[in-house]
């Protein structure tokens, strides 16, 4: 057998009898190799970034980081089998994209089937927002922000945020004097956060309104706003549109 | 729908009522000397139930006219004025029918009619007023007979509203992942996995057996809870504990089933949220005639507003409220990542429960 069939999986479930099964059945399927076993989302993010696994075995249902959080922190190019016991929005979008899951209590045979398919379509890439979008329908605008750096997550309560800026293919969130890159764009940011405490002032920025200090002229139809800690950002002449109609 | 028109038993004892009172009207014109005593009973008595026949006609007059909504006055008036009319529609038959019945010799009614018309006048206005009045006796009768009707037919609709919340209580969650904690169990730990098979068996036949009752002992809602979580135990391990103390309020009568959508959440959003997990802790108290149920457990303030959340503690309230009104109360809080919900119902004594099996309370589960 060369390297290139042994398949290097990582189980991340927090209830020990659900790793035990997986462990079970992958022992007994041939090339397939464990290399971690993860009790919650932290640990799944860290030990995906650290080993570089083939596949992620995936429980939806998690305390802190759930599978979709975990999901939109490694990205799309790690491929994932999801499991979980009962889900009706996931498995809408696991139907919708095509993404293999696992429905506990599953058999040995079903195991095997998703270890085949995973061997087939190692290179797939996973449309990530959409998927974590229509399994989780929010009701409101986010209340955190998950960045992650390296094997390190952090959790951002959105009234931490101070502003929001565009950077290449990142955007860069403040905080606290901090900025947290996440590889998003900003207009999928702007969608994301509260519209009534965030306002897109500018191309490139999105701004938490309560730390505005005051907004200046700074030459005709440009403006800068002044944050509380003195920080300058500019201001488009639709942002002021956007800034003056919510103050 | 007249209510004696349209039942001929009811109009046969209406009929027969109107008898003595052709009697009294018979006696009436005998004493006045205005007719001999056989005469006046041959008049009188047909006269009288055509009367009472004429006097269904003020069902309609109390009807058409309900004293709620209409001016006392008009009422007066009105009933006053359908009196005299049917009472003048009643001379005029009377006075036929002493024609019809005079000996052909004397065929001139007009005298002895002149006498007596005053007497029948005061007494078919009389007895018509009378019908009217027992008429919306009847009608308020009737009303409060159908109020009645309606809240027992409430009564059955929020039943049927409260079966049909029990049995979406059971969580498809758990059974799930109960299958699936035994799947994992077969191999690892037959005896385990047996001994969580008959966990769940009691768990469900119990949630069926208590389900069809009104009420039951705290003693056997605790044991259910445990039940419950006892099963979860097998999935969660140590980070599920669980303290139960009923402190001698086990046998007040509580609604089955009350606490488990609240034990259900306990779980669900609360120790399934932490990391490493914590207690739960249902403690109940009798305070007179309040029983007091409290449960607390660990939760995640960060945790994201998951969908269902609410849900279940939203049906306890309405159920509290539909079997109790105001004298029950929840109250649900977080503070510092622990979630608490307190529940107060009024005390039912368990004396009038019969609980078949007896149930054990102990401070801790231990599966």
């Amino acid at each position: 057998m060369t390297s290139d069939d042994l398949l290097r999986i990582v189980i991340v479930d927090d209830e020990p009898l659900a790793r035990t099964v997986v462990r079970e059945y992958a022992a007994a399927e041939a090339g397939v190799d464990i290399v971690a076993e993860c009790a919650n989302g932290f640990e799944a993010v860290k030990a995906v970034t650290e080993l570089k696994p083939d596949l992620v075995l995936l429980d939806v249902q998690m305390p802190k980081l759930d599978g979709f959080e975990v999901l939109e922190l490694i990205g799309g190019d790690v491929p994932v089998v999801f499991i979980t016991a009962y889900d009706q929005y996931a498995l809408r979008a696991f139907e919708v994209h095509a993404i293999d899951y696992l429905l506990k209590p599953f058999s040995a045979e079903r195991f095997q089937q998703a270890i085949a398919r995973a061997r087939e379509r190692r290179r797939a890439t996973l449309p990530v927002d959409e998927i974590v979008r229509e399994a989780r329908p929010r009701t409101g605008p986010v209340e955190r922000v998950l960045i992650r750096d390296g094997t390190q997550v952090h959790v951002l309560p959105v009234d931490k945020i101070d502003y929001v800026e565009a950077q290449d293919d990142y955007v860069a969130f403040k905080s606290e004097g901090k900025q947290y890159l996440k590889d998003q764009a900003l207009g999928a940011v702007e969608a994301a956060l509260d519209a009534s405490r965030f306002v897109r002032i500018h191309r490139s920025y999105i701004l938490n309104i309560d730390r505005i200090a005051r907004v200046e002229l700074y030459a005709k139809d440009s403006r800068v706003a002044i944050l509380r800690d003195g920080t300058k950002l500019p201001v488009s002449r639709a942002g002021y549109a956007r800034l003056s109609e919510l103050l | 729908m007249h209510p004696i028109l349209g039942h001929p038993r009811r109009l046969a004892v209406y009929v027969a009522l109107w008898l003595p009172l052709g009697g009294v009207l018979a006696a009436l014109l005998a004493l006045e000397g205005a007719l001999p005593w056989p005469r006046a009973i041959v008049v009188a008595v047909p006269l009288a139930v055509l009367f009472g026949f004429l006097s269904l006609s003020a069902w309609y007059v109390a009807r058409g006219l309900p004293i709620g909504s209409t001016g006392l006055a008009r009422v007066l008036v009105t009933a006053a004025f359908a009196a005299m009319i049917s009472t003048a529609i009643w001379l005029l038959f009377s006075r036929g029918w002493m024609e019809a019945i005079a000996a052909p010799a004397s065929r001139n009614v007009t005298l002895p009619f002149r006498e007596i018309a005053p007497t029948l006048f005061g007494f078919g206005t009389l007895l018509y007023l009378l019908a009217i009045a027992a008429s919306y006796v009847l009608a308020a009768f009737q009303t409060s007979r159908d109020v009645e009707r309606r809240g027992l037919e409430l009564q059955v609709l929020a039943r049927e509203a409260e079966l049909r919340a029990l049995r979406a209580q059971i969580d498809p969650h758990f059974l799930f992942n109960s299958l699936q904690s035994i799947s994992a169990l077969t191999t690892a730990d037959p005896a385990a996995a047996r001994r969580m098979c008959l966990l769940l068996a009691d768990f469900l036949r119990e949630t069926l057996a208590v389900g069809a009752r009104d009420r039951i002992p705290l003693s056997s809602e605790l044991a259910l809870a445990q039940r419950f979580l006892a099963v979860e135990h097998v999935r969660f391990g140590d980070r599920l504990n669980v303290m139960v103390n009923a402190d001698g309020a086990e046998a007040c009568g509580v609604p089955p089933l009350m606490l488990q959508p609240l034990v259900e959440n306990a779980v669900t959003h609360g120790v399934a949220h932490v990391i490493e997990g914590g207690t739960i802790a249902i403690s109940a108290r009798r305070h007179g005639s309040l029983l007091s149920i409290a449960i607390e457990n660990p939760c995640d303030p960060d945790r994201p507003p998951g969908r269902g959340a609410g849900v279940g503690l939203a049906n306890v309230r309405e159920r509290l409220r539909a079997l109790f009104g105001s004298e029950a109360s929840l109250h649900a809080e977080e503070t510092d990542g622990r979630y608490r919900v307190q529940i107060e119902v009024p005390v039912e004594d368990g004396s009038g429960i019969s609980d078949p099996r007896p149930t054990v309370i102990g401070p801790r589960t231990t599966p």
